[in-house]
């Protein structure tokens, strides 16, 4: 994520198919020509050793021919190169060159051409060291504090340590609890190697604990012997890092102060000599490589950073500078200084891509792709919409996402009930107050007209009436198919219910066209159950606390007409007096008056005499009908009883009111049980037991009032729905 | 060829042969590395992990005011410290915080007060929470082992013997992550970590923050502190203090948290995971104003930051300074960020700015860029609400319809469009859109208010007062809701 993306100013490919690494890289003047500027070598696991001279390219001429001065194949894959000054009697800068199981030391030299071509370069080989371990890296340095020489270190595969005094081979060490090569790093102030081993530390090790440890060679007969001898190697510090480390460079600000620079997997490290954490940065990226160079400002380092997400990043210290963007993901970055221009950032991918360049605010490669554009034809457009537009006006009409009824429907559903009760009774509770409770049988008959889909169906009676069934989950249906399921209904509780009528819902997807997995769609039918469900014949009663005088503009009709079902074998062939036991035990009765168009429900109980008047009323309706009489009107005369419905209301508001309360009281108590568990669960989770300290009596407590609470609310709640049925016919039968 | 090699060096450890020679060096060399790649193939910064199952938010041990000061717990945002923004202004989360301008794993999680609250959290798709969080995410994760190996684990653990490795400090670090991130066996990982720090003598910082994390997915956040605390004192590590800074959000001690980011800070100045923590914590809290002023400390240190310049951003967007958030997500925009969400935001404040011509390329661009029904169905919301603004009714109701084609729970949409059909006079239709929309989403309060004046001016009285409470849960200074409240309580008292 840059701005800006990092200026080229010379770049080459490198081969094809060549693979290079962090060691591949190094930037000097390695052909001594004393004039400052910098080549650069390139070496790669292919054995190709380059050379370059970058300069601008002058248009007109070959511009890449030209910056290159070598290209040898050195049959064996280069891990690294070094430039230093490694051969003995002589200041010059040689290239070193290290591979798997060899270090050569070249020596590189240029001669002034006397034709038009250019100048010669020549390698030569000055010496080479073969190995008997494989090599992983090396560094270089004046080991010991020798001066205008360089040695050689090379860390093998396999953890040892092997010096070279230029022509000769010193000595090698195993560094001690090593498994994988990390980086390794000389220190020339301090005299030290630096390198972060598989135990994810930093590891200094002194030239001269290295040089009087006891020697690799003689290693497992040494290590008895380390005990006594005290010659056991040992590092001067260490410092935990926590993470593997990509590379460690030195960086000196001036002869008395420098810095050790770690590059971490995650983090960026600065360290002072004794180990100390100078300061450090998380990234939050995946780094590759990084350069640490001297700052222009007092005391301050910058560091070039390179990302695998393409980035180059400089920092001053942790201050993120600039960020560029770059072409490929670099394996190696260094700082050079070239003819024409200082400073110029070297890259190398691992593909081979070399690139010298500068930051400059060139904008960065990413540019938003173009939307595709199309040539406007106005007149297209507009006819285009206009159709567009036709069609969504259609579809609004036909569907939207709340649906509309439908005029016919897919499915069609018919409930009838039997006219009998039920032989056997199919209720729950057998009786209630002693009475057997009946049950009646209700048929659903579900005829498709097209093909649904997995139709559902539901049935809903008011409570405490019950249904056998009340889901039935039924096959899809094809066109025209017809199914029946019966279910039977009956009273499960000790109060009548408000009303006889049921639903049912049949729940079904019809598919389409566009959506074959169906539209649902919901169909629906009612159905009525007999008074004989609730309540059988009993004698009347002359006198009760609570009248209804309904009166009507027809003479009185015979009741054991109206109610047949009710009519008592008794000496009353007038019908004047009917009465409804009903099975939770209060009774109702109806007069009719012989003289007036009276009728007359008389209970004990107000909210009973609801269903019966609602009844009567109806049957009536249906009576009168029958005969083709269409002017029959009943109406009610007297006062509204509003005390008594009153009383019910308030009744049932009392009801609720508890039934909140005990709601509140249930969910504190639930907060104080779920505080209880949890002082309990840490208790539990302490290593050193404390004692509870009646903890679990207090929760035994606490699980006890919940219980009886819980207890307590369902007996509030059980009679509430009791009695908001019995404010709902009051309140329906005074509207009336 | 190297499977094989590998294959071998497994064998070899798992029978423990010692062998005189160098043998066994070598493929434990092999073997690590292998551990090591396995890792990283699967690694995350465990700072950023962050999964708060029910359980975890409602059991724990911990939390020891349930009604906290305002402004030192993140559970109840304070809605005025700090001058924070309206819900009128800025759109709230499900947990009564702004919205941000930058998904965090943090962000998403709304951190309910009650256990009944948390289950009576609508869940649709995008806000259903795993119960606890040793299920879910961590499980699928910790399938990489079988994936990876058709022959089974890498590594048995079973057979694995702790108390050898650990004694091993060369391999017992690689090990460790490899339990740790590519098994995700914390039980496992934390015997290990234990037996390793006993080992290393209790001096290496490393394995107490290690034994901190496996606390700290165990849920026992109290022994992750100390550990990490513990830590601390052998080396002051970035990584620790954002550890431990973790442990006292989660503990929900915001303010202990900021004290020891800066802390942090005195040790490591200006560095921008500690600064974009301290951010955080304060756009956690409300206290929007603070949060920016971090988020520009970040900016300062590292001016690539994406997170500081969205939140920055986002935040002048809804101080009604679109222009100004214009140039931010410009930048981002220039610096590469390629995606819908950001072409959204660009066309929001195009449009806005009143840079008309540029909005409906913007958007049309983040109609091009979606990767999910989710964001294509926020990209036809906005440009609903560009379509209302440019009076376009017939265009508005159309892409209020196809944000909910394509998200279907949608709440915002559902109450644009009520108002829509409102408009329309289908006051039936538009009732059903806002109960919906009131029931996806409670949090927010424009369904609840529009459904109370909707209910009142049609003479329900009764839902009009419930929705005007509900409203008012969501947003108790919103002036207009007062009114009708007060209204509403005027006629009740007069009956």
């Amino acid at each position: 994520m840059s701005l800006f993306k990092a200026r080229d100013w010379w770049a080459t490919v490198l081969g094809e198919g060549e693979e290079f690494d962090q060691g591949c890289l190094c930037v000097g003047d390695v052909d001594n020509s004393g004039t400052g500027f910098d080549k650069v070598v390139v070496g790669s696991y292919m054995g190709m050793l380059r050379i370059f001279s970058p300069h601008l390219s002058k248009p007109g001429e070959p511009s890449e021919a030209d910056a290159q001065l070598l290209e040898v194949h050195l049959r064996d894959p280069i891990i690294q190169v070094e430039l230093g000054k490694f051969v003995s009697c002589s200041e010059l800068l040689h290239l070193a060159v290290l591979h798997p199981r060899k270090v050569s030391v070249y020596a590189v030299s240029g001669m002034a051409g006397n034709v038009e071509h250019g100048d010669q370069y020549q390698l030569r080989l000055v010496y080479e060291h073969n190995l008997q371990r494989t090599a992983c890296n090396m560094t270089y340095g004046s080991f010991g504090g020798v001066t205008g020489h360089h040695f050689i270190c090379i860390q093998s595969m396999d953890g040892m340590l092997m010096f070279f005094e230029q022509e000769t081979y010193a000595f090698g060490r195993f560094l001690p609890g090593f498994l994988l090569p990390g980086p390794l790093c000389y220190c020339a102030h301090t005299d030290t190697f630096l390198t972060v081993s598989s135990a994810r530390q930093v590891e200094s090790y002194r030239y001269e604990t290295l040089a009087v440890a006891t020697d690799a060679d003689t290693r497992h007969e040494g290590e008895q012997q380390s005990k006594s001898s005290g010659k056991r190697l040992q590092a001067d510090w260490t410092l935990i890092l926590g993470e593997g480390a990509l590379d460690i460079y030195i960086l000196s600000f001036s002869s008395s102060s420098h810095s050790i620079f770690v590059l971490g997997e995650r983090s960026l490290y600065c360290l002072k000599d004794s180990g100390q954490i100078r300061f450090m940065k998380k990234l939050e990226y995946n780094p590759s490589c990084f350069f640490p160079y001297a700052a222009v400002g007092e005391g301050t380092s910058n560091v070039l950073m390179a990302n695998h997400n393409n980035m180059l990043l400089v920092y001053e210290d942790i201050t993120l500078k600039w960020a560029a963007q770059l072409a490929c993901v670099p394996v190696a970055v260094r700082v050079a200084n070239f003819q024409e221009l200082k400073g110029l950032v070297v890259t190398l991918s691992s593909e081979g891509h070399l690139q010298c360049s500068y930051m400059g605010t060139d904008p960065s490669f990413f540019t938003a792709p173009k939307v595709e554009a199309r040539e406007v034809n106005y007149e297209e457009v507009d006819a285009e919409m206009r159709s567009l537009q036709k069609i969504i006006r259609e579809t609004t009409r036909t569907q939207d996402i709340l649906p509309r009824a439908d005029i016919e429907d897919d499915l069609i559903i018919t409930a009838s009930v039997s006219t009998d009760l039920d032989a056997v009774s199919q209720a729950l509770l057998p009786e209630i107050n002693g009475t057997a409770v009946p049950s009646v049988t209700v048929q659903i008959k579900v005829k498709s007209r097209n093909a649904v889909q997995s139709p559902k169906i539901t049935v809903c009676v008011q409570p405490p009436l019950a249904v056998s069934q009340d889901q039935f989950v039924l096959d899809s249906l094809g066109a025209g198919a017809q199914t029946v399921v019966t279910l039977s209904a009956f009273l499960d509780g000790l109060y009548p219910p408000a009303d006889l009528t049921g639903d049912v819902a049949a729940y079904y997807s019809s598919p389409t066209e566009l959506n074959p997995a169906g539209v649902p769609r919901v169909t629906q039918c009612k159905f009525s159950l007999p008074l004989r469900l609730l309540c059988s014949p009993t004698a009347p009663l002359k006198s009760a606390k609570y009248k209804i005088t309904v009166d009507t503009n027809k003479p009185p009709v015979n009741l054991n007409q109206v109610f047949p079902e009710f009519a008592v074998k008794s000496d009353d062939k007038e019908g004047g007096a009917l009465a409804f036991r009903f099975i939770t035990g209060s009774s109702v009765s109806v007069l009719a008056s012989k003289s007036s168009q009276r009728y007359r429900i008389q209970s004990e109980n107000f909210e009973d005499m609801w269903l019966i008047a609602k009844e009567l009323v109806q049957r009536f309706d249906g009576h009168f009908a029958k005969q083709g009489v269409n002017d029959f009107r009943n109406s009610f005369a007297g006062p509204i009883p509003l005390a008594e419905y009153f009383e019910i209301v308030d009744h049932h508001f009392e009801l609720r009111v508890n039934a909140e309360k005990y709601q509140d009281l249930l969910s504190e108590r639930a907060v104080q049980f779920r505080a209880i568990q949890r002082r309990l669960l840490t208790r539990f989770k302490d290593k050193t037991p404390a004692p509870l300290q009646n903890l679990d009596t207090l929760m035994e407590g606490t699980y006890r009032q919940v219980i009886a609470l819980a207890d307590r609310g369902r007996r509030t709640l059980q009679p509430a729905p009791g009695c908001c049925l019995s404010v709902q016919p009051p309140t329906w039968s005074s509207c009336w | 060829m190297s499977q094989s090699v590998l294959k071998l060096s497994q064998n070899d450890l798992s029978r423990e042969r010692k062998e005189s020679d160098s043998a066994l060096p070598i493929s434990e060399a092999a073997w690590s590395l292998k551990t090591r790649a396995l890792t990283e193939m699967v690694y995350i910064d465990e700072v950023d992990v962050d999964h708060e199952g029910i359980a975890e938010m409602m059991l724990d041990e911990s939390s020891i005011a349930q009604v906290a000061r305002p402004g030192t717990s993140l559970r109840l945002p304070g809605t005025s410290q700090g001058g924070g923004p309206s819900p009128a202004v800025r759109p709230m989360t499900q947990s009564g915080r702004p919205i941000t301008g930058f998904v965090r794993p943090s962000t998403q999680s709304g951190r309910p007060g009650t256990m009944e609250q948390a289950i009576k959290t609508p869940r649709t798709a995008h806000t259903a929470r795993p119960v606890t969080s040793s299920s879910g995410r961590f499980v699928r994760l910790g399938t990489a082992s079988m994936l990876t190996n058709l022959d089974g684990p890498f590594i048995n653990l079973s057979r694995l013997n702790l108390t050898k490795y650990a004694q091993k400090p060369n391999m017992s670090k690689t090990l460790f992550e490899y339990i740790f991130h590519h098994e995700n066996d914390v039980k496992n990982a934390l015997d290990f970590a234990a037996l390793a720090t006993e080992h290393a003598q209790f001096k290496d910082w490393w394995w107490k923050v290690q034994l901190g994390k496996c606390y700290y997915r165990l849920g026992l956040h109290r022994e992750a502190e100390k550990q990490f605390r513990s830590a601390l004192n052998h080396q002051e590590m970035v990584d620790t203090y954002l550890y431990l800074a973790k442990v006292y959000q989660r503990l929900d001690q915001p303010i202990t948290a900021l004290n020891l980011f800066k802390q942090g800070l005195d040790h490591f100045p200006g560095e921008a995971t500690l600064l974009t923590g301290i951010a955080r914590i304060h756009e956690e809290m409300n206290n929007i104003t603070s949060a920016t002023e971090y988020y520009k400390d970040v900016l300062k240190q590292d001016n690539t930051h994406v997170e500081a310049i969205a939140c920055i951003g986002s935040n002048h967007f809804y101080t009604d300074q679109s222009e100004i958030a214009l140039r931010f997500y410009r930048r981002l925009l220039q610096m590469g960020v390629y995606n819908c969400q950001l072409y959204n935001n660009l066309g929001l404040c195009c449009f806005y700015a009143q840079q008309y011509d540029m909005t409906l390329s913007s958007f049309e661009r983040a109609l091009a860029l979606v990767s999910s029904d989710e964001e294509q169905a926020d990209v036809w919301y906005n440009l609903g609400h560009v379509a209302v603004g440019i009076g376009d009714l017939t265009l508005a109701y159309q892409c209020f319809k196809l944000a909910l084609a394509f998200n279907n729970d949608h709440a915002e949409a559902y109450n644009n469009l009520a108002v829509l059909e409102l408009r329309k006079g289908r006051i039936e239709q538009s009732k059903a859109f806002l109960q919906t929309a009131a029931s996806l989403a409670p949090h927010i309060y424009e369904p609840h208010y529009n459904l109370a004046t909707l209910a009142e001016k049609i003479g329900d009285l009764q839902s009009s007062y419930a929705a005007a409470q509900k409203a008012e849960d969501a947003f108790p200074e919103h002036v207009d809701t007062q009114q009708i409240l007060k209204s509403l309580r005027q006629h009740f008292a007069e009956l």
